[in-house]
């Protein structure tokens, strides 16, 4: 399945550019103005070290979402059919890696659909999209 | 194996879930044999901060279908779920009215916080009648689609009167504002059956089954007075209806005397905000952190998204308190194989098991691939819930039976015949225990040998009720008349049958003993519908907490926990997430009994919902309304005096020689230290003799404390300075009953 | 000896909370134990010695629907 990979030495926690993954996700692909409701988030910790908030298409949210609007595309990537989401934001809740956005107003929450744009406007060529087996769905 | 969020992998359930009988070949000839009786449009709306403010009454009778206004008075007295219920079956009936009389209505009312998506446990309706079982209301709480779906169909109760002709669906299509009533004639009974079929030929293609619910009983209902009443819900994974009962009181066999087959609600496609809230973000932001919550603690705590309500089966049976062979004993040896393992690795759990969006409490676990044993779907195979708490103590060792098969078929053919497994299983408990007395024989029961433990006489016997035939038309009036019934045969001894058959006011206790706690006692025959625990569930509080050491504090919880407990039922709210799983830091609140942040929670929700502001006293007050307006009710029914809350003795202390001894310890040392008598040398009979009449004496006491704390007189009746301080006697029928009973 | 919700129990040297919990056989998930007056999280069962003569309250939360 396409996923989103991080390279976090080389993105350094976003310290050497504008965070312009997220400006990209939030303006391009979800034409939003606001870069904090990117579906992917570059943290710089206080101890020097750096973190990410991204889906990895683990899928627990298609397991627990009672609608059934998260399904696994062809390519293996969880996407939110927003015409059956009733807003339970139950995957936002058992979401271990917080990788759910809602944005206040908004009904239906969204989420990274590994779609590569992130991948070009990172100017360390930090982001890359990999292809890995499907995970099995877990107990949850 | 798949590991799980947190704690030890769990072997995942091998059945395949998608697979089952199918039932809708015949689907278009019996579509066909419908007739159209009546059909009305109707402009449908949606509610607005909760409320649609008009409900919807049918007449059966001539067939006509009427609006009703929800008014300022009915919300601020009344609010929702059973408060419009009571209101509405108060205009309904006269003191005269029985049962089975056509002016007896069935209520379905879900409540103003009812519909929402975002905060688990919140699709609930109560259901209210004159109880066939009691002839006083009953209300019943049941989980699932309809009542959303009938407020956003446009109502905020369904009121059903009058009887039918012949038998009919009532249909409510929200999407399209039309009412129909139709002649059914060629529907099966059973809900198993007649809940999916409904579901797809009311639907308008597959997608669409999720905008539909039915209502519907079951072939027992036309032959026995414990009928209740299922409300289905489409689940999607595995392709097939699922059912949540309304149950107690018979709600079914009303449902059946008015020769309604179904009720359809056909509701628009369910979005987040239907209900108009004021403020939405609250909703959103409390419901995250609940599916937080439970997300994190749930599989260290109670494990209810593994196990359901059965994960207190072992619990109980290790403090001695699962009721055990007609609550004679509180454990058995075999308890094991029908204790929480056995259905984490028999239900399915890869599927969203919530009765209604957003409940990640996802109790309602199903048990796929049962293929049934016995009855008229013999080789059959079916999926069943799988079982609640009450059903693995009421049909399974409160009858002796601990096979996980048997207990599952004993399951599926309660819901699906349309009857209270509550019910039955204290009833049939009862019967077992007086076949092993010798107040029953084969002879007796028609050659049934109802001995403990016979799972297959025992399922025998519910085809009886379900055909109408034999000794289940007996079984089937339920415990108080049958108690009458053995008494007037002369089939035992009259004292021994009426201490051991466990009902109050007609209505069956359900599973929990209550025999050591006095404040269960309490809990149970202070209860406004009958001993029915929604109300208060205080055995731990006072046995095995310690907590209610005086009467005054017993009478305190007994006043506070079914004015809190009521309050779930007035909104729409399950109320499993509030207690059956507790925030990180709930340890270090000042009540943490009472999960101070969950009742906050609520608050907030209901704020959220309706822009009325509350805090935990109106919630109190809000309940105490309906509450003793229920009482008043009672009193009007005939029914709500000290003398109908007297509980057989069974449920207060050890009635034969076998049950003293099996807790000797206990008993002789309550008689040295609190009675003040020494038991040594004592005949045993004298013992018991002994025991009850300190036990009784307490129990008056009691009475007397919890009847002043609740601000009722001593004989039971509200005083006009509670009606008063409660806002209630603006109505002068109550204030004329109250007046005249002596409040 | 210490009492446990008004019961007397067999103190042994070594005894902790979660000791308690075993020996009266409390099954249930939620509990809120208090040593003399003074509440013990749960993450701190296995860890909380219990001295002897200590009264020990342990509240279980309510369940039941």
């Amino acid at each position: 399945m396409r996923q989103l990979k991080i390279n976090l030495p080389q993105c350094d926690g976003g310290r050497n550019c504008a965070h312009e993954c997220e400006e990209a996700c939030a303006t391009r692909v979800f034409k939003l103005d606001d870069s904090a409701f990117a579906a992917l988030h570059i943290q710089t910790l206080a101890d020097g070290q750096s973190a990410a908030v991204i889906c990895d298409q683990c899928g627990d949210c298609v397991t627990v979402c009672p609608a059934e609007a998260l399904k696994r595309n062809k390519l293996g990537v969880v996407m939110i059919d927003k015409k059956l989401c009733v807003g339970c934001y139950m995957c936002i809740g058992f979401c271990d890696k917080g990788a759910f956005e809602r944005i206040p107003g908004v009904l239906e929450p969204y989420k990274c659909t590994a779609c590569g744009i992130c991948v070009k406007a990172c100017p360390h060529s930090a982001l890359e999209i990999v292809d890995v087996p499907v995970p099995a769905p877990r107990i949850i | 194996m798949t590991a799980n969020a947190a704690g030890p992998a769990i072997t995942p359930c091998a059945v395949d879930y998608s697979r089952r009988t199918e039932y809708h070949e015949g689907l278009d000839a019996i579509k066909a044999a419908h007739r159209l009786l009546r059909e009305v449009r109707y402009t449908p709306s949606l509610p607005m901060k909760g409320y649609n403010d008009r409900t919807l009454h049918v007449d059966l009778t001539t067939l006509e279908f009427r609006e009703e206004p929800v008014t300022r008075q009915m919300k601020d007295l009344f609010v929702g779920g059973r408060g419009f219920g009571l209101w509405r079956l108060w205009n309904a009936v006269t003191p005269a009215t029985r049962w089975n009389d056509p002016e007896n209505e069935i209520i379905i009312s879900p409540g103003p916080v009812a519909g929402i998506t975002q905060y688990p446990g919140s699709g609930k309706s109560l259901v209210v009648t004159l109880s066939p079982q009691t002839d006083i209301p009953i209300d019943s709480n049941v989980g699932g689609y309809f009542g959303p779906l009938l407020k956003f169909s446009g109502f905020d109760a369904l009121e059903l009167a009058g009887r039918a002709a012949t038998d009919v669906i009532l249909f409510i299509d929200g999407q399209k504002g039309i009412l129909r009533i139709e002649e059914a004639p060629l529907e099966p009974a059973d809900s198993h059956i007649l809940a999916e079929l409904l579901t797809r030929m009311y639907a308008e293609d597959e997608a669409d089954r999720s905008n539909i619910s039915v209502v519907c009983s079951g072939a027992a209902a036309d032959h026995s007075l414990i009928g209740m009443l299922n409300f289905s819900w489409w689940d999607k994974r595995r392709g097939c209806i699922r059912l949540k009962q309304a149950g107690r009181g018979g709600i079914g066999t009303v449902f059946r005397d008015k020769r309604i087959r179904a009720l359809v609600c056909r509701g628009p496609v369910v979005k987040a905000d239907l209900n108009h809230p004021v403020d939405f973000e609250t909703l959103a932001r409390t419901g995250i952190k609940l599916h937080k919550e439970i997300h994190t603690l749930d599989d260290s705590q109670c494990k209810m998204r593994r196990n359901g309500t059965a994960h207190i089966v072992e619990i109980m049976d290790a403090y001695d308190l699962l009721p055990t062979h007609n609550f004679q004993y509180g454990s058995h040896p075999d308890t094991h194989k029908i204790a929480s393992p056995v259905w984490e690795a028999r239900c399915s759990q890869m599927t969203a098991d919530g009765c209604w969006y957003g409940c990640s409490m996802g109790c309602a676990k199903g048990a796929d691939g049962l293929v049934l044993r016995t009855g008229p779907y013999k080789g059959h195979m079916v999926t069943v819930d799988g079982p609640e708490y009450e059903n693995a103590a009421g049909l399974g060792s409160n009858a002796g039976v601990f096979d996980p098969d048997w207990l599952l078929e004993l399951n599926f053919y309660c819901d699906t015949y349309g009857i209270c497994t509550i019910t039955y299983g204290t009833l049939a408990a009862f019967v077992m225990e007086c076949f092993q007395r010798g107040i029953l024989d084969r002879e007796r029961t028609g050659g049934l040998e109802l001995a403990w433990g016979n799972a297959e006489a025992d399922l025998e016997l519910m085809h009886q009720i379900a055909r109408g035939e034999g000794f289940g038309r007996i079984a089937g009036q339920g415990v108080k008349k049958m108690k009458e019934i053995f008494i007037r045969n002369g089939w035992g001894d009259p004292g021994l049958i009426q201490d051991i058959g466990m009902e109050i006011k007609g209505l069956e206790y359900s599973q929990y003993l209550s025999k050591e706690s006095l404040a269960q006692q309490g809990g149970y025959a202070l209860t406004n519908k009958g001993p029915q625990h929604d109300e208060a569930w205080v055995i731990f509080m006072d046995m095995v907490n310690k907590q209610l050491p005086t009467f005054e504090a017993k009478a305190e919880a007994l006043y506070y926990f079914p004015l809190f407990r009521t309050w779930f039922g007035l909104m729409g709210f399950c109320k499993l997430p509030w207690n059956d799983i507790a925030p990180a830091d709930n340890s270090k609140t000042d009540e943490p009994a009472k999960i101070p942040e969950h009742v906050q929670n609520y608050l907030d929700l209901f704020t959220a919902t309706t822009g009325i502001q509350i805090d935990r006293e109106t919630m109190l007050m809000q309940s105490a309304r309906v509450y003793n307006f229920q009482r008043v009710f009672n009193l009007r029914m005939g029914k709500g005096l000290r003398e109908h809350d007297q509980p057989p003795y069974r449920s207060v202390g050890p009635v034969t020689p076998e049950e003293y001894l099996s807790r000797q310890e206990r008993y002789d040392k309550q008689m040295l230290e609190e009675i003040g008598i020494d038991p040594e040398g004592r005949p045993l009979d004298e013992k018991i003799a002994i025991t009850r009449k300190y036990r009784m004496d307490r129990y008056g006491k009691l009475c007397d404390a919890v009847y002043a704390r609740r601000g009722w007189t001593p004989g039971g009746v509200p005083t006009m300075a509670r009606l008063a301080e409660l806002g209630l006697d603006v109505l002068p029928e109550v204030v004329a009953i109250v007046q005249q009973h002596g409040g | 000896m210490i009492q446990v919700n008004g019961d007397p129990l067999a103190w042994t040297p070594g005894l902790t909370v979660r000791g308690v919990i075993k020996a009266k056989n409390y099954l249930f998930p939620l509990l809120i134990v208090d040593i003399d007056g003074v509440r013990v999280d749960p993450p701190d069962y296995d860890a909380t010695p219990v001295p002897d003569g200590a009264s020990v309250q342990v509240i279980h939360l309510l369940s039941g629907g």
